[in-house]
């Protein structure tokens, strides 16, 4: 099993003014799984069809393990590069049985039919589809297709496994146990796997790490609970979990613990890798409804999500959510507590201390 | 799992190694185009446009263009009258076994000309086997009533009607019901919303069809020559026929100006069909819901009756002319059950040489056609959809030429072309490999659409899913779109099958003694006599393509929709 190494990769695709991808430069490990999150067009998929083969980039190079597959001057097709891949669409072949379809990458490579069969078989069984081996993939529900493609993309024992979206043709239920089905296939198999989705829960869920995608760039390539508490900028805080980007200058001295900054018209107390944060990051759990608090809100929106409320607040002009055990009216006032918010600094614009650390 | 290394990606010099293909279908179909038109400006005899200005101004030039015109226009207004009704009838209203209707009218569509016009001559005149029968045969010696610019209207009309039928319903179909109701609910009664709503809506498709049958009639050599000939009316393919057929080669570059004449009238009438096409399809986008359905209430029996009846005359009635005709002892003789025979039948199907030798050309031409032309168009078509490079787009776009173009022209196209073949002293002339290029050159369309339409179908990911498998290009080609796209290419090799075995005007042109095909066969027996022979031979055609168009329907539910001609 072998490292993913993409450094410089760009890719612009004829007829287009933006480039699909800009710039990309990360480490995959190997054994890791990871989820390419991010928007529909942010090239997360350009990037899983550079790393499969099927198009060539336009500058910049992949490396699996210790050889170059694509760079300037040298291109490997995708049939010699030894990865496996589960499509969006299954694109199981109609035309073969389910046996067919995951014996053939095999008869492809020319092993021996006993040995074949063999693998077949225990890639099957792996899925849970030996019943199925003579069905044609028409007659298969959903989450059967689904378990096809990884299993004729797990019979060639692949150096690295893609997957394209596989989940988005499923219904919800189904969802949740192919999820656990991937989890527990990536510790049984242990290969490297690259998974595109642009549905966070999925990615937060089965990935080790992720990384989230904008503009044909990474925005932040870190593990799950990281993206959650350490947005490195607006983009990722907005678009990983639930919360509130508000603006934010630094009104005090940066120490290991952190530092104060002025926010929503006060001062808080905040975590921080910035000396000159320029946002705060503001999850729900943040947010503790008191009336001891030293911020005033009026509740603008509460709805009821199983077990507790999600409650959107107007504090000075900025909405914030919290979560709150009653359901409170709206137009109510109600007092917050913020406990120590994640601050950043939005890389692009400039960071001013507030006046009041100038005077101190 | 170890990574073999290739410097460059070698699927992808496999994709450019079959870009060469491009290059042979070019020259096959565009070539022989391409020739005729340089004999047009005098190409061999230096740059003059003195020869173009001799031929079209002889008086014989101009009386067979106006024959060509006034033929191809009656016979149009006559396709659109029975095409258009049937069209309205078929797909706006409630009438019962609609397939079974379609299929019908069809036929008459897939019959050859010259078997048309053979089985129509049966019907009508002097010696009617059928008219004897009923005793309604008119006196001898009087003459035959379809050998005039009549007779060629009327059959050229049916011949045609299914074009006009299935534009006509293709455009109907588009027109959603809820426009009608909105202008019912605007207070518009019947004839109103026919007028108003349905009739401008319907008019490009029914212009586009009209354009079209009128091309297939001004390049109609059967029909023209089984009736006109007798009656002394040439139009262009009987004049160009019957000059090769009197001077040889000798006249090529005469019959090449009037070739390309007929060719000039012909792609202006392509153009405008599909203009009047391009144009309709834009003012009915994303429109959804039912398409217009119309009750006929009580009137359903009577409409649909009239319907069978006609049917029956167009169809039934000639056929089983040329049955009883081929069942007769002798021409001219009444037909009862005592002196019913099977004598021509086993005659022209078992002991006359040279009907065996043109059933052995004919079907061997046809099954080579369909095999070349199944085993470029794949690749082609997956070139075309895959990699589309501006040589593949241009030949897209080229490729209905050959097969829009009238056969004469195409004919004479092939004979310069092939006469001396290039760098050699060879002569493909009076060969059958000439037969073979230009049948190749004409059904090329008829085999690529289809594949086409199918390969575009697949999902790319497919392919890819195979190449991430380790398969490199001619196995995916092999192993995935191959049998996907099977389907689709049986269909087209069928139909080019069924159109390459009754084809007579590209061979009648090409012919020479040993290399004659079926088309040309019945066309000689009638042109000599041996009527009953004729008959006998081609009923047994019509038996074949019955049975070619059954197992086409037979496949027509596992095939992309508009690969069927009759379906589309």
């Amino acid at each position: 099993m072998a490292e993913l190494i993409y450094s410089g990769l760009a890719k612009q695709f004829d007829g287009s003014a933006r480039p699909a991808l800009d710039g990309i430069d990360a480490c995959i490990e190997s054994g890791e799984f990871v989820a390419l999150l991010g928007p529909s067009g942010c090239g997360k998929t350009t990037l899983l069809r550079l790393t499969a083969g099927f198009e060539e980039p336009t500058r910049g190079e992949i490396r699996m393990g210790d050889r170059q597959v694509a760079g300037p001057g040298h291109f490997v097709p995708p049939e010699d590069r030894g990865v496996g891949i589960v499509f969006q669409s299954y694109a199981l072949w109609p035309h073969m049985t389910v046996a067919g379809n995951v014996s053939y990458p095999l008869k492809v490579r020319g092993l021996a039919r006993a040995e074949r069969t063999r693998r077949v078989e225990e890639a099957l069984a792996l899925t849970g589809l030996s019943e199925f081996a003579d069905r044609a993939p028409a007659q298969l529900s959903g989450g059967q297709r689904q378990r096809v493609a990884l299993a004729r993309c797990l019979v060639a024992e692949p150096r690295a496994v893609l997957l394209d979206e596989p989940l988005a043709n499923l219904d919800l239920a189904l969802r949740a146990s192919m999820q656990e089905n991937f989890t527990a296939f990536h510790r049984r198999t242990g290969a490297t796997m690259l998974y595109v989705t642009h549905d966070q829960g999925e990615a937060l869920a089965l990935a080790s790490r992720v990384a989230v995608m904008e503009g044909g760039r990474i925005r932040q390539f870190a593990a799950p609970e990281v993206l959650y508490s350490e947005p490195v900028d607006c983009f990722v805080a907005g678009f990983v979990g639930d919360g509130a980007v508000v603006s934010a200058r630094a009104a005090g001295p940066f120490d290991r613990s952190g530092l104060e900054v002025e926010a929503l018209g006060m001062r808080v107390k905040v975590r921080s890798r910035e000396a000159l944060p320029t946002h705060l990051c503001i999850r729900p759990e943040d947010v503790s409804l008191t009336d001891e608090g030293g911020l005033r809100a009026r509740v603008r929106g509460c709805t009821y999500q199983g077990g507790r409320f999600r409650v959107v607040v107007d504090a000075a002009g900025e909405d914030l959510v919290a979560f709150s055990r009653k359901r409170l009216v709206v137009g109510a006032q109600v007092g917050l507590r913020i406990n120590r918010p994640w601050a950043f600094r939005e890389p692009g614009v400039s960071a001013f201390p507030a006046r009041v650390m100038v005077d101190a | 799992m170890t990574l073999s290394f290739a410097k460059r990606s070698s699927s992808r010099s496999e994709g450019r190694l079959l870009s060469w293909l491009l290059l042979p279908v070019a020259l096959i179909a565009l070539g022989p185009i391409v020739r005729l038109l340089l004999e047009g400006v005098g190409f061999g005899s230096g740059l003059t446009g003195a020869h173009l200005v001799e031929v079209i101004s002889q008086g014989s030039t101009h009386r067979a263009l106006v024959h060509s015109l006034v033929t191809a226009a009656g016979g149009t207004i006559l396709s659109v009258l029975i095409g258009g009704t049937f069209a309205f009838l078929v797909a706006l209203t409630n009438v019962r076994a609609r397939g079974a209707l379609v299929f019908c009218l069809m036929v008459p569509m897939m019959i050859p000309p010259q078997i048309t016009a053979l089985a129509w001559m049966q019907v009508t005149g002097p010696s009617s086997v059928m008219l004897k029968m009923v005793g309604l045969a008119p006196p001898l010696g009087s003459s035959q009533p379809l050998h005039s610019p009549g007779g060629i209207i009327l059959l050229l009309g049916i011949q045609h009607a299914s074009i006009v039928f299935l534009t006509l319903r293709a455009g109907l179909r588009q027109i959603p019901a809820d426009l009608v109701e909105a202008a019912r609910m605007s207070g518009a009664h019947g004839l109103r919303v026919w007028a108003q709503i349905v009739m401008p809506l319907t008019l490009p498709a029914l212009g586009a069809g009209a354009a079209m049958a009128f091309v297939t009639a001004l390049g109609n050599f059967g029909i023209t020559a089984m009736l006109g000939i007798p009656a002394r009316y040439s139009t262009l393919p009987t004049l160009i026929y019957q000059r090769l057929v009197g001077f040889g080669p000798s006249v090529l570059s005469e019959v090449a100006v009037l070739a390309l004449l007929i060719g000039l009238v012909a792609i202006s009438g392509v153009l405008l069909a599909r203009w009047l096409l391009a144009r309709r399809s834009h003012g009915l986008v994303g429109l959804s819901g039912q398409p217009l359905s119309i009750s006929l209430g009580r009137a359903r029996l009577p409409v649909e009756i009239a319907l069978w009846t006609f049917i029956a005359a167009i169809l039934a009635l000639p056929l089983m002319a040329l049955l009883f005709t081929s069942l007769i002892p002798a021409y001219g003789v009444s037909l009862t059950w005592t002196n019913m025979t099977f004598d021509a039948w086993v005659e022209a199907l078992l002991r006359q040489p040279m009907t065996r030798r043109a059933y052995v050309n004919s079907i061997s031409l046809a099954f080579g056609a369909s095999a070349i032309l199944m085993a470029v168009c794949l690749p082609l078509a997956w070139l075309m959809t895959r990699r589309p490079s501006r040589a593949a787009r241009t030949i897209d776009v080229l490729a209905d030429l050959p097969y829009a173009l009238p056969g004469v022209v195409l004919s004479i196209a092939c004979i310069l072309a092939f006469l001396d073949l290039p760098f050699t002293d060879m002569t493909l002339y009076g060969t059958i490999w000439i037969i073979l290029l230009a049948y190749l050159a004409r059904f090329l369309v008829v085999m690529l659409r289809p594949v086409q339409a199918s390969v575009g179908q697949l999902d790319p990911a497919m392919e890819e899913a195979a190449s991430a498998a380790g398969a490199r290009l001619g196995r995916r080609l092999r192993t995935i779109v191959l049998p996907l796209a099977a389907p689709a290419a049986a269909a087209g090799a069928i139909l080019v099958f069924l159109t390459a075995v009754n084809e007579l005007t590209v061979s009648a042109l090409l012919w020479s003694s040993g290399t004659e095909t079926l088309g040309v066969v019945i066309f000689n027996l009638e042109d000599s006599g041996e009527t009953v022979m004729a008959s006998a031979l081609a009923m047994s055609i019509v038996l074949l393509i019955v049975f070619l168009m059954a197992g086409v329907q037979l496949l027509a539910r596992r095939l992309p929709k508009g690969v069927v001609p009759w379906q589309s």
